[in-house]
């Protein structure tokens, strides 16, 4: 089921167009990753689906309600990670909760307050002000604001950015978590091995626009190859278009994910007992994400 | 938890009472300041027009200055007290990007905007009454006697209106404004002379026949007399005058706000 849906969103600033003509889904039950260099449009696109900014064109609905009309009842389900820390002045991480809380219709809610705190590990700073927190730690105080309320949408504006491996771990378990409980995520991150691993489907944005988006693997299976490395006994001259590298008795060779292996290595031709190693690398979303900006040669 | 599940009653008063609560507390975490400053101001301005230089001064019939000059004194400490509190509060909201969460939060417009005012009413309200002791205290010292609002109903509801109407337009100006010195700015040189010229230090009968309609479109004037109404029983304006003026000056002041949340900024900058 789609929670959220975006259709031709245009986002215009002035002059510049910082999103263009840009359409998805994220459904229940899913983690969306959206990709792209900096300045590509991605928090643009977050920032109007939470209203801090008006779409110049296009609609988005949550649960099928367009949000610029149904303002209450779907920022009541959604809940967001902003890209940039926020501070608050005079309040403390407890107190900071409580509002947001109460902010969402949700009172006497300690219980709720209480385990987030403990699940962010935030639990032996709870009686800190914001402003004394280390950035980590405000991340920390801003997902678990995000989670407050249970929302039905998640939208994570590079939650990963600046915190150390444990936490980036954490996030992880917490985002796997979330979406087996159903939640839909929407998941921004410049680390692609990162988005690889947690996103069922990506967009890869550029100057606005959806250059490509589907399932993680198949644009990773469509957009390279896989890299077959054979070590051989006895060097031997040897050309083949699939070559792509040869260093002494290494030979590096690019295969499409069309072409069976078996078949390849029997096209090559290889005695079998002159091969001393070989290995296959599959391809990576950073390197489809590569040929995507660049349309370059992989 | 389903569309259907959340129920708006809970996403009318809880949401707004939070955030009234979150202005409450942000105020009394500066008490000190915020009271001291206009509790030493409201005592100089006593001392040196409504005691020393006051003896000379001649307002209205039967009025000494000092009894002319305390409830306008308490106006000017409740509006400029609720115009910084709603305006100061928006702007390191805005600055601190926490701004974003209300925005995000399941608050409407006016949820935002009523909050944001009765917090910085409470303050104005708070300050007024911390002025107005000062002030008795000055009387009693001077006249042997308490000074007691003749309608103590008009005082407190011309305060509530001249507050509510200064929170409405910190909010307008902490949306409009792109830095903290465009605030003070503003507080410098547009309200703090049309609160003098609004009738604070001086009667109208004081005035050239020019002053005198110049300051009849200074809405400002309608408040004050309000309150003198309330305190003395006299004033410059009728009180049913001064009373619809306001109240169109706060609704008007309030629609400004509407549009300043719509179409302001909620960027830091
Ligand atoms: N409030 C704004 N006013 C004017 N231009 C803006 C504003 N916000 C963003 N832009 C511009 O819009 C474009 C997209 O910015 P956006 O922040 O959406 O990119 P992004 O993909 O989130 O980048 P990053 O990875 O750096 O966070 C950029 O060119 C940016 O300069
Ligand atoms: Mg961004």
């Amino acid at each position: 089921m789609a929670v959220l849906k975006i259709e031709n969103l245009i986002k215009d600033y002035g002059a510049l167009r910082a999103v263009n003509k840009v359409s998805f889904e994220v459904h229940s039950g899913e983690v969306f990753g959206l990709l792209g260099p900096n300045g590509a449009g991605k928090t643009s696109i977050i920032s109007t689906i939470t209203t801090l900014e008006k779409p110049t064109e296009g609609t988005i609905t949550i649960n099928n309600l367009d949000v610029t009309r149904h303002e209450r009842a779907t920022k009541a389900v959604t809940g967001v990670v902003p890209q940039e820390l926020v501070t608050h002045g005079y309040f403390n991480v407890e107190e900071i909760l409580t509002f947001q809380s109460g902010y969402y219709g949700l009172r006497k809610n300690k219980e709720k307050i209480h385990s987030l705190m403990q699940q962010l590990e935030l639990w032996s700073h709870r009686h800190k002000k914001i402003r004394h927190l280390s950035g980590g730690m405000k991340r920390r105080l801003m997902i678990a604001k995000a989670l407050m309320h249970s929302p039905q949408l998640l939208l994570l504006d590079e939650p990963t950015a600046g915190v150390d491996v444990e936490l980036r771990y954490s996030i992880w378990e917490q985002v796997r978590d979330l979406k087996k409980a159903g939640v839909a995520i929407l998941f921004t991150t410049h680390y692609l091995e990162e988005a690889e691993k947690l996103c069922d489907r990506v967009a890869i944005i550029h100057e606005g626009k959806i250059q490509k988006q589907g399932e993680t693997k198949e644009l990773v299976r469509k957009l390279t190859s896989r890299h077959l490395t054979i070590t051989l006994k006895n060097k031997v001259e040897y050309s083949h278009p699939a070559l792509i590298n040869q260093q002494d008795n290494t030979l590096e060779f690019r295969v499409p994910y069309s072409t069976k292996i078996g078949q390849f290595l029997s096209e090559l031709n290889f005695r079998n007992d002159n091969i001393l190693d070989m290995k296959i690398r599959e391809g990576t979303l950073e390197e489809a994400f590569k040929y995507v900006l660049n349309r370059g040669e992989m | 938890m389903t569309d259907k599940s959340i129920k708006t009653q809970e996403l009318i008063w809880t949401p707004f009472l939070m955030l009234l609560s979150r202005e409450v507390r942000r105020f009394i975490k500066v008490l000190a300041q915020t009271i001291f400053i206009p509790a030493i101001n409201s005592f100089i301005y006593l001392l040196i027009f409504g005691v020393s230089i006051g003896k000379n001064i001649k307002v209205l019939e039967g009025i000494s200055y000092l009894e002319f000059l305390i409830p306008g004194l308490v106006m000017m400490g409740c509006m400029n007290n609720s115009f910084q509190n709603s305006s100061s509060s928006l702007l390191g909201m805005k600055f601190g990007r926490e701004i974003i969460d209300i925005k995000a939060a399941p608050l409407t417009v006016q949820q935002i905007i009523w909050a944001m005012s009765l917090g910085g009413l409470f303050r104005g309200l708070v300050v007024g009454t911390v002025v107005f002791l000062s002030g008795e205290f000055f009387y009693y010292f001077h006249e042997n006697a308490w000074l007691v609002p003749v309608y103590p109903f008009y005082f407190l509801l011309f305060c509530i209106i001249g507050g509510l109407a200064f929170t409405k337009l910190g909010i307008i100006v902490a949306f409009l404004a792109k830095t903290f010195d465009h605030v003070s700015a503003i507080g410098g040189f547009i309200i703090l002379p049309l609160i003098y010229l609004g009738g604070v230090f001086f009667s109208l009968e004081n005035l050239s026949p020019f002053w005198v309609k110049f300051s009849h479109v200074n809405p400002l004037l309608y408040f004050i007399n309000g309150v003198r109404y309330g305190v003395l029983g006299v004033s410059d304006v009728p009180v049913n005058v001064a009373l619809w003026v306001s109240l169109l000056g706060l609704l008007v002041f309030h629609l400004l706000a509407v549009w300043a949340l719509k179409k302001g900024s909620y960027q830091p900058w």
